[in-house]
């Protein structure tokens, strides 16, 4: 190889690795394949298989799909070397479908060329070198600065695809509702959105009608009954702004504006 | 062949039985009567066919006489004691409610008509009328429908409730059931151990302001006003001990308006100090040595951090430690026997720890971002520290009351027992979201905290049990459908296809059973 190709190659590694890839933005039935370790999350689209995440826990940015569901997925196709045979979508969201989809069944068996080329983040059984719930040491260290409880501060809830609040959701609600009492704040205000998703076939893939108003009002329910006494809770819904099929999983919010 | 046959169906036949008497021996045990008025003494063991469970009250003996936990402060002549027995481990077993049947025929208030009867107008004295306490030991559960708040206002329920099976004939009968002027839905249910509380009432790791699975926000004590673990009762309806003791003192106990503060804190001051587990074992020996397993004995549990997430690092959910696990032959075949004992409880807490298999279609397990399935253990769930229950807000659907999974008698022209359990037929609103596994339309025999919340989503959710002191207190799962030790693991067998080998069932029953 010459030091001229040798340039060339790497300069298109890294034109490859800045520029974002291609969206894939989807609805499948996930898979689940077998490992040694923990098993990976892949779904098919057009004739392609893609990786979706790994095993992990609760506290993983990316929660693994369920079978028995479909899943719509909104990723971006990275240039890192295929997992458990599949391209790696990276970042990648996954909206677990609330219906039941029977068909969605496919566990496959470990195979020894899918075997992870890494430790995964957290084996299949108890939590061995790492704690569950233990961030790692990057992470901590990243971990912001409480802020000054002084409002108005507005705090952001992304959604899944047709969601509700979700179990990961806890931890904010009571960021929310702990600035609330500690600003002592009279007023809260409520934006919830109904979003769609414009798939890679052109497809406009629109949440249900009623969803805007069922987060805003989930949302006031759960800050009412944790107990805010004194404060007038304002909500409202909208549709978002018309998806573009880069960012759309973003337009899946609500809102809380504290005062 | 015919000969080979029947000689392996005697081999069957007489290890099954053999299983049978070791399991089901009934073994003599202190009942303790309401206003007995004896001292539960600090420290006291009872023996049960796999050992012995060990009582140990942290306060010191207990002068019972005159004292709101042990006396009949109702009219029904019952006290908490009646259904939570020190020799079981502070619940009871059904083995002692026999047998209380038989020394009372059938007059001890255990057997009081408001929940100890499938339903109340049937006819006293008659075992039939009590089948469901006296070959399951579940109590009634009577629950209005819709569901009530605290305030007393009600809860507009995600579904309808229908009954498709009574044969306890309570949920359609004219003055209890569902269609009664106080609409009410009867489900029976196993009494809870009253003991280790301070592990199901931490304020530590889990206990937030508002819990992922519901979503709601969490219960807050109304004493306190912090949030409670929500880890109490089959439905979590209540969550403090105080609040739980109101609720039962009215329902179980028959007592009029509220209990006054001092009886009350009577209760909640010893429920707060009791500790109950498996003390020693029939084969393995004292689980209480110096030196021996840090987890296991009754003192270990007391000492215990309450509120801990396990893992295997620092805080195992059993710590069990080395100490089991290669042990000499020894000379004397006792020896021998007590080390092979010792050696299969600690393979036993491997395979609760270790052995992986597909968790799959658990609502409120598989849904909460650990997809499904998931390849784990069963420590995954069972993974509070010292207790094995979940660390907070421990509902999930285990598959426990809802078909497929319940256990469900079979129809056939052969068989002549008929179902005991009721059966409903529940259909969540097209508005309503459904139940991640089973949809809309759900058969279950005791919709568990949907009872409570309205969700469609938590039809079947029971809020797991504690491990400890499990050898005193069978049967198992809230309905009790779990006979044995063994019942209970070839239920997570057959629900998981976990495939457990006969080695690996043998050494987790015998772990469970020295908790």
């Amino acid at each position: 190889m010459t030091r001229q190709t040798a340039v060339a190659l790497l300069l298109a590694t890294a034109s490859t690795s800045a520029a974002p890839g291609p969206h894939r933005n989807f609805v499948a039935c996930p898979i689940v394949r077998d490992t040694s370790t923990v098993p990976c999350w892949l779904a098919e689209y057009e004739g392609e298989q893609y990786f979706l995440t790994l095993q992990t826990d609760v506290s993983a940015p990316v929660n693994p799909p369920q079978l028995g569901h479909q899943v719509l997925v909104e990723g971006v196709v990275s240039n890192e070397p295929r997992i458990c045979g599949g391209i790696v979508l990276k970042p990648v969201v996954l909206s677990v479908l609330p219906e039941l989809d029977n068909s969605c069944s496919t566990v496959l068996p470990a195979e020894e060329r899918y075997n992870l080329t890494f430790e995964p983040p957290r084996p299949p059984g108890p939590s061995k070198g790492r704690l569950a719930f233990d961030p790692p040491p990057q992470a901590a260290a990243a971990r912001p600065a409480p802020e000054a409880a002084a409002g108005p501060r507005t705090f952001a809830l992304q959604y899944d695809f047709d969601g509700l609040v979700a179990f990961r959701h806890a931890q904010q609600l009571q960021q929310i509702y702990e600035f609330a009492l500690k600003s002592k704040t009279t007023r809260v205000e409520i934006t919830a959105y109904r979003a769609a998703s414009m798939l890679s076939n052109d497809t406009l893939f629109a949440e249900r009608e009623d969803i805007g108003r069922r987060r805003a009002e989930q949302l006031a329910s759960l800050l009412k009954d944790a107990g805010l006494p004194g404060v007038t809770i304002d909500v409202r819904w909208r549709d978002a702004a018309r998806p573009d099929g880069v960012n759309d999983a973003a337009l899946r919010r609500a809102e809380v504006l504290v005062k | 062949m015919r000969r080979v046959l029947v000689c392996l169906l005697a081999v069957l036949g007489c290890a099954g039985a053999v299983r049978l008497a070791a399991v089901d021996a009934r073994i003599p045990a202190r009942w303790w009567s309401p206003g007995d008025g004896a001292r539960l003494p600090a420290y006291a063991t009872y023996p049960n066919t796999w050992g012995d469970v060990g009582i140990l009250n942290t306060g010191g003996a207990v002068a019972t006489k005159g004292h709101a936990f042990f006396e009949p402060i109702g009219a029904n002549g019952r006290a908490c004691v009646t259904c939570h027995q020190p020799a079981n481990g502070m619940s009871v077993s059904v083995a002692a409610i026999q047998e209380r049947w038989k020394a009372t025929k059938g007059t001890d208030p255990i057997f009081a008509a408001v929940d100890g009867m499938n339903c109340p107008d049937l006819p006293p004295g008659d075992p039939k009328s009590h089948s469901l306490l006296l070959e399951r030991g579940l109590l009634r559960v009577f629950l209005p429908w819709p569901p009530a708040r605290d305030d007393g206002t009600s809860v507009e329920p995600e579904f309808s409730i229908e009954v498709v099976r009574d044969p306890a004939g309570c949920n359609l009968n004219p003055r209890y059931g569902l269609n009664s002027p106080a609409p009410t839905v009867s489900v029976y249910r196993r009494p809870r151990p009253v003991a280790n509380t301070k592990y199901f009432t931490h304020h530590n790791f889990g206990v937030f302001p508002f819990v992922g699975k519901g979503p709601l926000a969490t219960v807050r004590d109304p004493e306190t006003g912090l949030p409670t673990a929500m880890n109490m009762m089959a439905d979590a309806r209540v969550s403090t001990l105080k609040t739980q003791a109101v609720s039962a003192a009215q329902t179980h106990l028959g007592v009029a308006g509220a209990l006054d503060a001092a009886r009350l804190q009577q209760i909640v001051d010893f429920e707060s100090q009791v500790f109950a587990a498996q003390v020693s074992h029939r084969a393995g020996g004292s689980l209480m040595e110096p030196g021996g397993p840090p987890g296991l004995g009754v003192r270990n549990l007391a000492a215990g951090a309450a509120g801990v997430l396990g893992n295997n690092t620092t805080q195992w959910v059993f710590p069990v430690g080395e100490v089991w696990k290669t042990l000499p032959v020894g000379a004397a075949p006792r020896d021998a026997e007590r080390n092979r004992m010792r050696e299969s409880i600690a393979r036993g807490h491997d395979v609760f720890m270790f052995r992986t298999f597909w968790i799959k279609d658990v609502q409120h397990l598989n849904t909460v971002g650990l997809g499904n399935p998931t390849k784990r253990t069963c420590s995954t769930c069972h993974g509070m520290h010292m207790t094995g229950m979940d660390v907070a807000n421990g509902w999930m659907d285990l598959g426990v009351t809802n078909l497929p999974w319940a256990r469900e008698e079979p129809l056939n022209p052969w068989n002549e027992r008929k179902p005991q359990m009721p059966l409903f037929k529940i259909t969540c609103k097209a508005t309503a979201p459904p139940h991640a596994f089973l949809g809309r339309v759900i058969y279950s025999q005791d919709p568990g905290r949907a009872l409570i919340t309205g969700k469609c989503a938590d039809v079947g959710s029971i809020v797991m049990q504690q491990f400890r002191g499990l050898a005193a207190r069978a049967p198992y799962f809230s309905n009790g459908s779990a006979e044995t030790l063994r019942d209970l693991v070839d239920f997570y067998d057959r629900r998981f296809n976990i495939g457990y080998t006969s080695q690996e069932r043998e050494d987790l029953i015998n772990f469970l059973s020295a908790l």
